[in-house]
């Protein structure tokens, strides 16, 4: 006797379009577009659709986590300082105390349960699609994202004019990382000027990291590393910490703001 | 002089107003000591300068501090334009709703808004030093480019609390192999361990040596008002002005006296804080 139940291959390409499809529609109009799926933009992504908003993640690669895998030196374990370990408590994630405020788990375990937290919640994904353009509306204020698929930006430019789809959304969060992609595009356009990084040497940029996550233009939301390059903060090294309360802060401004349309 | 502009040129009260993020008991220690030093003289502990921020100008002062941020530190004078972004940061640090840290502003230009806060609380009888949690430079004209302070004298004086863990050099030893340990990507935890390699010989933030050192700076603010001549050439003194984290610590904390100069000049100001300039 087979294991599986039988299916023809018209019925597995039906599904994948037809659920691919519906979910799409959706896509075109919903209430926060999240470009950047690493753990600023899933923490941010998980605490809106628990409040039952409409949240899209945009992720140009395959996989979701960005870098929240792996730690410093290619070793994966993560660390955060207090309080951020109790993210992990809310996540499920298993720690131990390095020392006191101090705290150390697996890159793996703490991702995954971060991506599946997400997922539960209700938050939407378009893995391997990329950012490509802000939508514009009065007074410029962001509106929405143009994506397109990441192979498309990966081909020659002359075998692949392709364009690019716009999906509509009240709020966009940036969560690109040091990128900032986001807001890089609106530099491009002149709406904004950022000042780059902030001095190598200055070693306490944490809490300015979380402290500056809000709004940096109308319509848009910076959260995680992409709040360093928009604001001039000092560059730091892998504290995941600061990006997970950076996402639940950027959540709780977008939040806010809708609220009070 | 006749005794009415005598009267004037005297100190009578300092004005010690705590940093943003920091409630004003935690300057206690500090008052203490400059009433150990000035016993004639009032000093007395305010609540930060930004609760003096009237409701209506709070976007106002909002603007010019982002527009107070240092981007480059090769410009004498920062003329940017600020982003939205930061005008609504600072709207929220003035407010309370958001804490201060990790940007350097151009400590002049912060002066100038404190100076417009302060308005007629600063007069020469009352001396007004802000403690802030913001990281200020000044420009110099000797390489041409800012430089992260510690204090920065004048009227008001403003003492930067992450000036004193980021303006002092610490030891060479210590960048050399932090710098190594970011070329392997090293993360947290080893820095950490780099950090206690060095402890004792340099001020980090939430040492208890902070507010030690914090009490040395705020008498050099004070004998600027008094005398704009607050530093003092011997590295062992309170008044010695610290460009390196060892030197920091030797002046203020090791050592943590006046040379027999200043102590000499301070016994003589603290019995008659009369105004020299």
């Amino acid at each position: 006797m087979p294991i599986f139940e039988k299916s023809s291959e018209s019925s597995v390409t039906r599904a994948i379009i037809s659920q691919f499809a519906k979910e799409m529609d959706g896509f075109a109009d919903t209430d926060v577009i999240i470009i950047g799926g690493g753990p600023s933009g899933l923490m941010a992504a998980r605490d809106l659709a628990l409040k039952k908003v409409r949240v899209l993640v945009v992720e140009r690669n395959n996989y979701l986590g960005g870098g929240f895998w792996i730690g410093g030196f290619l070793m994966n374990t993560i660390t955060v300082r207090a309080p951020a370990q109790k993210v992990l408590d809310e996540l499920g994630v298993k720690y131990k105390m390095y020392e006191k405020g101090l705290y150390m788990t697996p890159g793996p375990l703490a991702c995954s349960k971060l991506i599946a937290s997400a997922c539960e919640a209700g938050v939407s994904i378009l893995n391997m699609v990329s950012f490509d353009d802000v939508v514009l509306r009065e007074k410029n204020r962001v509106a929405g994202a143009v994506v397109n698929w990441t192979p498309v930006g990966a081909l020659p430019r002359q075998i692949t004019c392709v364009d690019p789809v716009a999906l509509e959304s009240k709020l966009v969060i940036d969560a690109t990382g040091h990128d900032a992609m986001v807001v890089k595009k609106l530099e491009e356009r002149g709406l904004i000027k950022t000042p780059g990084f902030g001095a190598m040497w200055i070693e306490k940029s944490e809490d300015a990291v979380v402290e500056h996550t809000g709004f940096c233009h109308p319509g848009l939301i910076v959260t995680g590393m992409a709040v360093s390059t928009t604001f001039g903060l000092p560059r730091m090294g892998p504290t995941f910490g600061s990006m997970l309360l950076s996402g639940r802060k950027g959540a709780k401004v977008a939040y806010e703001h809708l609220k009070g349309r | 002089m006749s005794t009415s502009r005598a009267a004037e040129k005297r100190l009578r009260n300092v004005n010690l107003y705590s940093s943003e993020n920091r409630s004003a008991k935690e300057f206690t220690e500090v008052k203490s000591y400059l009433e150990t030093v000035f016993p004639s003289v009032k000093i007395s502990i305010r609540s930060t300068v930004f609760r003096n921020v009237p409701k209506r100008e709070v976007d106002c002062f909002a603007e010019a501090l982002a527009s107070a941020r240092m981007k480059d530190p090769s410009s004498a004078l920062q003329t940017f334009e600020p982003m939205f972004g930061e005008i609504d940061y600072e709207r929220r640090a003035i407010l309370g709703r958001s804490r201060v840290g990790g940007v350097v502003y151009d400590g002049r230009r912060l002066q100038e808004e404190f100076v417009r806060l302060l308005g007629r609380r600063a007069s020469l009888p009352t001396a007004s030093v802000v403690f802030t949690d913001r990281l200020v430079s000044t420009y110099s004209r000797d390489d041409l480019r800012h430089h992260l302070r510690t204090v920065i004298c004048g009227f008001p004086g403003v003492v930067s609390l992450p000036g004193v863990v980021e303006a002092p050099a610490k030891p060479r030893e210590y960048y050399l192999m932090k710098q190594r340990m970011e070329l392997e990507g090293a993360g947290e935890l080893p820095l950490q361990q780099l950090k206690s390699s060095f402890r004792g010989r340099f001020v980090d933030y939430d040492d208890p040596e902070l507010f030690e050192v914090l009490k040395g700076l705020a008498l050099q603010a004070v004998l600027y008002h008094l005398t704009i001549d607050p530093f003092c050439e011997n590295r062992s003194c309170r008044l010695f002005n610290a460009h390196w984290q060892e030197d920091l610590m030797r002046s203020q904390v090791l050592d943590g006296k006046l040379c027999k100069k200043h102590a000499k000049q301070l016994a003589s100001l603290g019995r008659k804080p009369v105004i020299s300039w």
